[in-house]
């Protein structure tokens, strides 16, 4: 329930940009994702997410950024220190709102495509969703800002891709003739199992002309999904049952040493 | 690979299978519980903490069943210590799954899991080499029982003393008390069963006699580590059934191929041999609280 809230929210925090570009971007974006729900089985080795759409522009000028968001959430980012001897994590800074992930591709480098302004108000790169909650303690919030971005990047959670998708690796932006364009996005195991949402963007000479937003979500399905639900809605007796289990295996095995 | 419901993650099912059957091997063939070290080995593979710790626990649950099962065939339970034990266990892992929260949030719960690790490791495997390593030499006799047992301790002394007919006692309830607590609070913390630590303080403190002990420190065992998965189930929601399934199987085959194996084998080779590898594993705890990564930064508690 609690879950469900904090998603809601999220995803009304993430609204805030988004009614803000409609005024901006006049003409519709035609874009869909190839699934608007990913399954999550006991087989679930991460996934894609497939963003297709077509360029307004009747001739196809303009750049193209997608930009796939997980919900916002806040974050801890500590500094080790040694005290007496031991590696403390120390310095906390709290970041209120960062994605818990974030991938944007395109077709050429952001800073070509359009200004430092635009950049921060769509939140097209991480470091610019994430909002500092507390002061920093040596007076350097992007040394913070900085390590949040590089340590998600290293889990694989925020990406950015300026290239198309090459035989090694399926991720990347592809421009077709006649304005047709395809993101693909690889959504590693460990990103959360939550509601995403994949923004379609079309710049013109620095300024946005065209977007489009498409939500993505998870279904755990089976096995997984029912054990999923029990241990977060009923956490309790799903407790009592993995004690259950535990003395029932254990008796079994007693059982069979015994016979053996 | 089989995804984790829980643990959200992938993991390699023959992998997991390989490494608690190891360890249920280990558990076999030395005699000890083995959860404190399948817990760090869980770590290792990549599993989070705090779902290596929950989950762990209930693995324990089913090997103390499993043991206490043939014990109560042989009578060797005092039940009435054993109760008292599991009452300070209960408060005891209260308090732990408490404290694991507040670490967690102050994002120093791997500092403190890292320094009970190694002091924990260390401190058995020194023990343990110590021991295999005198046997060999020929200075002790290849017995458990080294030190002699003092007639009376500090339980014979205090308040509140009661009768334990089993175990053939009258002493103070305080020290079964505070000794089921302590052994509660770190088996929430760490994802230990304790008996290693419970068996020698039951010999030494309580004085009581070695043929129930084993069947009395898995009673309170059973209890605390039922108690744990219950209580982080509710209060963090880390513990993983399909983990935990996959656990149960690879401890029960490995701890019956250990204990058969161990049959064959000099006990003394063996405890020197696991005495090394103890604390080769507690010089990776060490490194991690004192050589400086290159990465300084971490995120959240350091272990999500």
């Amino acid at each position: 329930m609690v879950r469900r809230l904090l998603i809601a929210l999220a995803l009304l925090a993430l609204a805030g940009p988004a009614g803000a570009q409609e005024t901006d971007g006049g003409i519709e974006l035609p874009a869909a994702v190839a699934e608007e729900r990913i399954t999550v089985s006991s087989d679930y080795r991460g996934s894609y997410i497939t963003v297709f759409g077509v360029n307004p522009d009747r001739r196809a000028r303009g750049e193209i950024v997608v930009v796939v968001r997980g919900p916002n959430e806040s974050v801890t980012v500590m500094r080790k220190q040694r005290v007496f001897g031991l590696l403390m994590n120390g310095d906390p800074v709290r970041f209120s709102e960062a994605p818990s992930f974030f991938a944007v591709l395109s077709n050429a480098e952001l800073s070509t495509i359009t200004t430092p302004q635009l950049i921060h108000r769509y939140q097209l790169d991480p470091a610019a969703s994430a909002q500092l909650e507390t002061a920093v303690p040596d007076a350097d919030p992007s040394a913070y800002r900085a390590a949040l971005v590089r340590l998600r990047h290293a889990q694989g959670l925020y990406q950015s891709y300026t290239a198309p998708p090459t035989l090694e690796d399926r991720s990347g932006l592809t421009i077709y003739p006649g304005g047709l364009f395809r993101a693909v996005v690889r959504l590693p195991a460990n990103a959360p199992i939550t509601e995403y949402i994949a923004d379609a963007y079309v710049f013109r000479d620095g300024r946005l002309i065209s977007s489009q937003r498409i939500p993505i979500g998870f279904a755990r399905v089976g096995i997984e999904g029912f054990i999923h639900t029990m241990a977060t809605s009923a956490s309790f007796f799903y407790g009592v049952f993995v004690v259950l289990f535990a003395l029932g295996a254990g008796w079994l095995a007693a059982f069979l040493f015994r016979r053996a | 690979m089989i995804y984790l419901p829980i643990a959200e993650m992938p993991v390699s099912v023959v992998l997991v299978l390989l490494v608690s059957g190891a360890v249920g091997f280990v558990s076999g063939l030395v005699g000890v519980g083995g959860g404190f070290i399948m817990t760090p080995a869980l770590m290792f593979l990549g599993i989070p903490a705090p779902v290596a710790v929950a989950t762990g626990a209930s693995q324990i649950a089913a090997t103390s069943f499993s043991g206490i099962m043939t014990q109560t065939r042989r009578k060797a339970v005092d039940w009435r210590m054993g109760l008292l034990l599991s009452t300070g266990g209960v408060a005891g892992s209260a308090s732990g799954v408490w404290l694991f929260e507040r670490l967690l949030r102050l994002g120093q719960l791997d500092l403190i899991i890292s320094l009970l690790y190694l002091l924990l490791l260390a401190g058995v495997g020194l023990l343990m080499l110590a021991e295999g390593l005198a046997v060999m030499r020929g200075r002790a006799l290849p017995t458990v029982v080294i030190l002699k047992r003092p007639i009376r301790t500090i339980a014979h002394r205090l308040p509140f003393r009661m009768r334990f007919p089993r175990s053939g006692l009258y002493i103070s309830v305080i020290p079964p008390l505070v000794l089921g607590f302590v052994i509660g609070a770190l088996a929430a913390i760490m994802g230990i069963g304790g008996g290693f630590i419970l068996i020698p303080a039951m010999i030494y403190l309580l004085r009581m006699p070695t043929n129930v002990v084993v069947g009395t420190s898995l009673f309170q065992v059973l209890i605390v580590s039922s108690l744990v998965v219950i209580l982080q189930s509710t209060a963090t929601q880390t513990v993983d059934l399909v983990l935990a399934a996959i656990l149960m199987l690879g401890g029960v085959i490995g701890a019956q191929f250990g204990a058969r194996m161990g049959a064959g084998l000099r006990g003394e080779q063996i405890r020197a041999l696991l005495g090394i590898l103890l604390v080769a594993a507690s010089l990776k705890f060490l490194w991690d609280v004192t050589i400086p990564p290159r990465e300084l930064y971490v995120l959240g508690g350091g272990l999500w």
